[in-house]
């Protein structure tokens, strides 16, 4: 990869969380394919930790995590397991965005 | 009766930009403690915390946070990890948590102070939090390696590094001084919190946790995990004190503390992530380059976040993003060098399996460092060890306070950047470092390298062991060759089987 290419690196709109290693990884692929439904949701599994993103933005629900983990959820639980995430986030009781304002 | 919903009280909880009685608004947020550079306190009305928390749920979610990572620990106690780990990753660890621990409380004190002088209530709030959480990063990073002090003592180390003048934690000391201990909250906000935490940390914390993982050891990969979520909160505080700064017409101060920041977080990333993940980290235990990290952490994700600030670029973006290819090649050949100036013991890494993964990773390393490695190779072979021994001073970086170095061999380009101001000549590892200097150079100027302070004549005997003595590194502490030079093996032509 030349220079060039690495410091245009930046160039790009991917959003979502960077899960560390833990039960919740799955349950919420599900609920980001469930949430943003027609967005491409991007998996890199590097064991420690996983990357889950889509460009642009990306909402996981509680609604939707308490039933793809198949119990009761509290949006605050995210974070046990948020080890990063790309993109801007908005937190709330009922549910978590991850955003971009600019469009590059 | 149900509890309310957090959104339901949090914002009228959070208003607490209360009129002083007994004394003037200006007596109570000075603004040399807020930096809030003259920006009046309503304008910071508008400051609204996107990751936000509750003190029961932050209680809740740290007890489970900590159960996690202690009950990882307690698990793993038996299953020999550390016995069976290579000496490179043992080493990795006790870098890490001697140049990061006790790292830990300076960035408590920091949090400490945007939570007594944020301008907004709403980073007061998150920094509350903050400064609990690097209170937690410092004192589990002191309790996982104090169980291996009694078999090693470069351990030790966890606790003492920053209480010495070893050479790398006074680099560690003058970075962290600089970006957490001697600012005022909004500085820190955008330095440590955005810069700093957003940024460089999820390298050593996500990624190295990464080779971690690889490396089976699970108890540190959990560890820095768990430590990056606290990171990952607290770290938004600076998101929206940049948007006030900007908003205010204050883009050019801000802009100017976050590429100071960056700048001074990527030397000591550089030195301690890039070694750690390139040379130490087993071959078949590494997860990416350190460069891939790089590009994957703070060029793909970072730099991407700071555009959508409305931030730019630093202004030496193209020169950082030289470096890659090799700055912290040039530190791992002084880090082995000097290797009786350390409190671990650096694994060379250069076998010829790992000088191919180098040549793969970096093209052109074979010809550069491997030139250099080639004669350090030689000298073991020919039973010349001593010529692999440091006997001179390195010139030691004024900005970064480590030796300046660069590429050697083929595309040579070592060079210093000096700066005469007020009669002293200063030295720099590159127009970067040199450049933080000239922005505020009585900030910088009193400061002495380690080889200042033995020119100067403060170390007695002028010689190696006066130098380690004054760096308070012991016999049985001070580093050697992680494997015992074996690696050198490799290289000996004998036909296989011509030892039996």
């Amino acid at each position: 990869m030349s220079k060039t290419t690495v410091a245009e690196g930046y160039r790009n709109n991917r959003v979502g969380p960077i899960l560390r290693a833990g039960p919740i990884t799955d349950g919420v692929i599900e609920a980001a394919e469930e949430d943003n439904p027609g967005k491409e949701i991007r998996v890199d599994d590097k064991i420690a930790y996983v990357r889950i993103d889509t460009d642009g933005e990306m909402i996981l629900r509680r609604e939707t995590l308490e039933r793809a983990l198949g119990r009761p959820f509290k949006m605050s639980e995210l974070e046990v397991n948020l080890g990063s995430f790309a993109g801007r986030i908005e937190t709330t009781d009922d549910y978590v965005r991850f955003y971009y304002e600019k469009t590059l | 009766m149900a509890l309310l919903e957090r959104h339901e009280w949090y914002d009228i909880a959070r208003s607490t930009n209360w009129t002083p009685k007994y004394v003037s608004e200006d007596q109570l947020f000075p603004d040399v403690m807020t930096g809030a550079q003259g920006v009046p306190v309503e304008k910071w009305e508008v400051y609204d915390e996107p990751y936000k928390v509750s003190y029961p749920e932050y209680v809740r979610i740290q007890r489970e946070k900590d159960a996690g990572a202690y009950s990882v620990k307690a698990a793993l106690e038996r299953s020999r990890i550390y016995e069976n780990a290579d000496p490179g990753w043992r080493s990795i660890l006790k870098a890490h948590y001697g140049a990061i621990a006790l790292g830990e409380y300076a960035a408590m004190s920091a949090e400490a102070r945007m939570c007594r002088f944020g301008r907004a209530p709403g980073m007061r709030n998150m920094a509350t939090f903050g400064m609990m959480d690097e209170n937690r990063h410092a004192q589990i990073q002191l309790y996982f390696p104090h169980e291996y002090a009694p078999k090693d003592r470069q351990f030790d180390w966890a606790h003492k590094a920053y209480h010495t003048n070893e050479w790398a934690a006074i680099a560690a000391r003058h970075t962290f001084d600089d970006l957490f201990m001697a600012r005022s909250a909004t500085e820190i906000a955008v330095m440590l919190t955005f810069a700093f935490e957003t940024g460089f940390t999820n390298m050593q914390f996500l990624g190295l946790a990464a080779d971690a993982a690889e490396a089976g050891d699970f108890t540190f990969a959990s560890l820095i995990s768990s430590i990056q979520t606290d990171e990952s909160r607290h770290a938004q505080i600076g998101g929206p004190a940049l948007q006030v700064l900007i908003s205010n017409g204050r883009k050019a101060e801000a802009q100017k503390l976050v590429d100071i920041a960056i700048a001074r977080a990527w030397r000591i990333f550089c030195i301690l992530t890039g070694p750690s993940m390139d040379y130490n980290t087993p071959l078949q235990h590494r997860k990416q380059s350190f460069k891939e990290f790089m590009q994957e952490w703070i060029v793909g994700q970072f730099e991407r976040s700071l555009i959508d600030l409305g931030l730019d670029l630093p202004w030496y973006w193209d020169k950082m993003i030289a470096e890659f290819e090799y700055q912290h090649h040039a530190y791992q050949m002084g880090l082995w060098f000097w290797r009786p100036t350390l409190w671990w013991n650096p694994a060379a890494g250069v076998t010829p399996e790992c000088r191919a993964w180098l040549e793969d990773k970096y093209p052109g390393w074979n010809a550069s460092f491997g030139q250099a490695w080639d004669v350090i190779t030689d000298n073991l072979l020919n039973g010349r060890p001593e010529l692999t021994a440091p006997e001179t001073l390195p010139i030691v970086c004024n900005m970064s306070q480590i030796p300046i170095c660069a590429i050697p061999g083929d595309g040579w380009n070592v060079k210093d950047y000096p700066l005469d101001y007020e009669g002293r000549l200063y030295h720099f590892n590159s127009e970067i470092d040199r450049w933080i200097f000239e922005q505020d150079p009585k900030r910088y100027r009193d400061h002495m390298t380690l080889v200042d302070r033995f020119l100067a004549g403060k170390i007695q005997p002028p010689d190696l062991m006066g130098a380690l003595a004054y760096m308070s590194l012991a016999p049985g502490e001070m580093g050697d060759d992680a494997h015992g030079y074996a690696w050198v093996e490799a290289f000996k032509k004998a036909p296989p089987l011509a030892a039996e």
